[in-house]
């Protein structure tokens, strides 16, 4: 476990001195403050009930796309630098090489994402707190449920991109090849959509069910913690890192 | 300190250890000689326990890689052929970055000392992509020894180098021996004459000789080829050689004859008798390997014609 922390330590460090990983950071907050923006901007005119967890939904959209960026240099550079022949080589296990990286993207990520928290500060500040430009309150069980969700989530999202950063020395393969499958994931939420006559009823329930969106959007998101949600997205993590980890076993039999 | 015990390693048909054997003492330079591809980094990549063996025992400081490969990998400091270095740390942080991985308690001595001891101290605050060629072989090398380990496994460790960059860290290497174990790989042989106590020969993942270069060079120039050469005409000297029943066979070369003696038997008592007998005036007799050079090329041909 020793390892593990010094590793975690170095990852955590160097995503504070990589432009890519700050590139990502103002990025995300970027459309996330547009969409933010927009949305306020509609519910006030509207007269509508707040939501404070619209930053959310943008967030896990768009991990889709960041979350490839943030963990395709992770042990696709270290294969092709050689500093992985190194690491095999110290008094370490492979697990815990696997654990410190997954550790270290997690909580970066945990970083960007304890940002956010400033909009639903901000319209608790526009309704609880203040001579009441909203009609009604926040509902804030849904921030806190979405939060721990979206946390998961993106989880899950940074455990696929690492496997695919073990498969391979080319970053940019591996971060296309993690972009390509979450997005996959993504949309399988939609594969009931499609006629039966060119997918199964059977596949189109299958696909939901391993489907990133769906285990988020009707559940945390609207405030509800449910038990299987919370072992999807568990179970995302510790089979991305288990392949991962038999990815990089496998690389000392090549 | 390291004992290997008919390794062999395959990768898929191709074999690329085939049952080496050999020792290497504390305190010892052994120096591995072979072409590239001949199982150099293989065996090294063995023993640091990077990749498991097909079949076979490596023991390094009493701990077997396949085993016990936690603790064996604790008794080795390795530099690989590539210099393995993250551009974005800085050369402290580096090396201090290995110390902890390797669990060193009091890591801030070590990794001052490490870097003392590689003349890198000076740098020690530098981001290592800022820093030169020779200097970040030496960062490998501060790296692999930080937490004193009894063996050192260097791959090429002068590989690139310009000249003084080379015998700064060949001297580096003498140094360390003091106190460590050395495995070094190289092809070239004036350094593995210079360096080793103990030097293998390895081609096609074979070991072809084992010795110290005194010993290989006398061991070699014995079962070697021999240059003779006399005043006159070569018929003359190939009709008295041709008598002796020791010979295998003889080629006219240059002004003289190559003699290839049969079963490595020491010949040339027999050929300067012979020589004298036959009232011929031996202006040479010499053998023909005289350097680590021609005795390696000279090996390597018969091992790959085999």
């Amino acid at each position: 476990m020793r390892s593990v922390w010094v590793i975690f330590k170095r990852e955590l460090a160097q995503y504070f001195v990589s432009p890519i990983a700050y590139l990502v950071a103002f990025a995300i907050l970027l459309l996330i403050s547009l969409s933010f923006n927009s949305d306020l901007e509609q519910r006030v005119l509207n007269a509508q009930r707040p939501n404070g967890t619209i930053a959310l939904t943008a967030f896990a959209f768009f991990m889709i796309f960041f979350a490839p960026l943030l963990t395709m240099r992770l042990l696709a550079e270290e294969a092709r630098e050689g500093t992985l022949e190194l690491m095999f080589t110290l008094p370490v296990r492979d697990s815990e090489i696997v654990l410190g990286k997954f550790l270290g993207a997690w909580a970066y990520y945990t970083v960007i994402l304890a940002l956010t928290l400033v909009y639903p500060v901000i319209i608790m500040m526009l309704t609880t707190f203040s001579d009441a430009l909203l009609h009604s309150e926040m509902d804030i069980g849904p921030v806190i449920a979405g939060y721990l969700g979206i946390w998961l989530f993106g989880g899950a999202t940074l455990a696929v991109g690492l496997f695919f950063s073990a498969l391979t020395e080319n970053q940019i393969i591996a971060g296309f090849l993690s972009m390509a499958t979450l997005f996959i994931l993504w949309l399988g939420d939609l594969a009931g959509l499609l006629p039966s006559s060119i997918i199964s009823t059977e596949l189109a329930r299958a696909l939901r069910v391993i489907s990133l969106q769906a285990h988020y959007s009707t559940s945390f998101v609207i405030g509800v913690i449910r038990m299987e949600d919370v072992v999807f997205y568990m179970g995302i993590m510790a089979v991305m890192l288990y392949a991962t980890m038999l990815t990089l076993e496998s690389r000392r039999w090549r | 300190m390291i004992e290997v015990e008919d390794l062999t390693k395959r990768y898929g048909n191709f074999l690329a250890l085939d049952h080496i054997s050999f020792n290497a003492k504390e305190g010892q330079i052994v120096g591995f000689l072979g072409p590239n591809g001949a199982g150099k980094t293989t065996t090294m990549r063995i023993l640091t326990g990077y990749m498991p063996p097909t079949s076979g025992r490596a023991v390094i400081a009493g701990y077997d890689v396949t085993t016990d490969p936690i603790d064996a990998r604790q008794q080795i400091g390795y530099l690989p052929e590539t210099v393995p270095l993250y551009p974005d740390m800085t050369v402290s942080g580096y090396v201090k970055f290995m110390a902890e991985l390797r669990g060193l308690a009091d890591k801030k001595k070590a990794v001052m000392a490490a870097l003392e001891q590689v003349g890198l101290a000076h740098r020690a605050n530098s981001l290592v992509r800022n820093i030169s060629k020779g200097m970040r072989q030496r960062l490998g090398l501060a790296q692999a020894i930080v937490h004193n380990p009894p063996v050192l496994i260097l791959d090429e460790p002068t590989i690139g180098l310009d000249p003084q960059q080379v015998r700064e860290v060949r001297h580096l290497i003498r140094d360390l021996a003091k106190n460590h174990t050395v495995l070094f790989s190289t092809h070239i042989l004036s350094e593995a004459e210079q360096l080793c106590d103990d030097v293998i020969i390895i081609h096609q993942g074979k070991i072809l000789a084992q010795g110290s270069p005194v010993e290989l060079r006398e061991r070699l120039q014995l079962s070697g080829r021999i240059y003779v050469r006399t005043r006159g005409k070569i018929t003359a000297l190939q009709d008295t050689l041709k008598r002796l029943m020791e010979i295998n066979e003889i080629i006219p070369y240059q002004d003289g004859v190559i003699v290839t003696p049969k079963n490595n038997r020491e010949i040339r008592p027999a050929i300067a008798q012979a020589v004298a007998n036959a009232k011929l005036d031996l202006l040479e007799l010499r053998p023909l390997a005289t350097s680590l050079e021609d005795i390696f090329i000279e090996i390597t041909e018969v091992g790959g014609d085999a």
